[in-house]
């Protein structure tokens, strides 16, 4: 499948490995494709997510947030508050007890200790299931190669919170392809 | 509550989306805390068999799991 990517899609999945080195986790998951999309040059899908106010250093602080709350997003905190459970206050007793990030540490994509060095990491599950989904996002398109846009498009359609928090700036599937559609007719 | 309120509340009570949302959500932090639980019985000394059997399951299954990290 690999070779129908882009050079733009290949190098983003290539910078997806980087960010897992860089935040010393043992697997390359969602987050970390949406990381590496981000810090492509200027690609159709950064063009996209910087419109929709998203920056690097926005999305590593709300994926931080997402990380030290074991991985569950504000849908889930909300969905969470409907049983009567305050996640906040959970992961405040919990690091008062257990220090902070005391939640973190086992979310997926954030085993750490094992993988400290540079070597090749695989990817989550949910990871291998956006690479496969982009394929199917091209040619709904009509697409012939993979690109970053398409990608994007598949971590939006993976359900985790990587998608719930894009979800809160607007960005979704719907609003993803509109734009996309909007543009190549321009 | 207001009577708009608490309409809105039963409404969202009875989404089975939400619900199973929170179920998964709930699902996943009790697994975060078993691990921040079980790390530190392993700190404070604690056999695989005492962890084992406060958590109701056999030893072989929670060594699995949680051993070697």
């Amino acid at each position: 499948m690999f070779e129908r990517f882009t050079k733009e899609a290949r190098v983003a999945v290539i910078e997806a490995q980087d960010w897992a080195i860089e935040q010393q986790v043992a697997e390359i998951d969602v987050p970390h494709l949406l990381l590496a999309l981000l810090g492509a040059s200027d690609t159709a899908a950064v063009r996209l997510l910087v419109e929709s106010g998203l920056s690097i250093d926005l999305v590593v602080e709300e994926l931080n947030a997402i990380r030290r709350r074991g991985g569950l997003s504000d849908a889930d905190a909300e969905a969470l508050e409907q049983l009567g459970i305050d996640l906040e206050r959970v992961v405040e007793r919990v690091e008062q007890a257990h220090g902070e990030y005391a939640l973190a540490d086992r979310a997926e994509g954030s085993r750490r200790g094992r993988f400290a060095g540079r070597q090749h990491r695989p990817f989550t599950h949910g990871a291998k299931r956006v690479l496969e989904h982009s394929l199917r996002e091209a040619q709904d398109l009509g697409d012939k190669d993979i690109g970053t846009e398409h990608i994007l498009l598949a971590v939006v359609t993976q359900p985790g919170p990587t998608a719930d928090m894009l979800a809160t700036y607007g960005i979704d599937h719907v609003t993803l392809r509109r734009a996309l559609t909007r543009r190549r007719a321009s | 509550m207001t009577e708009a309120t608490d309409l809105a509340a039963r409404a969202g009570d009875r989404d089975p989306r939400v619900g199973l949302r929170a179920v998964a959500a709930l699902c996943r932090l009790l697994e975060q805390l078993e691990a921040v639980q079980v790390r530190s019985a392993r700190t404070h000394g604690w056999s695989w068999q005492e962890i084992a059997d406060e958590l109701g399951v056999s030893r072989q299954a929670v060594h699995k799991k949680h051993g070697r990290r």
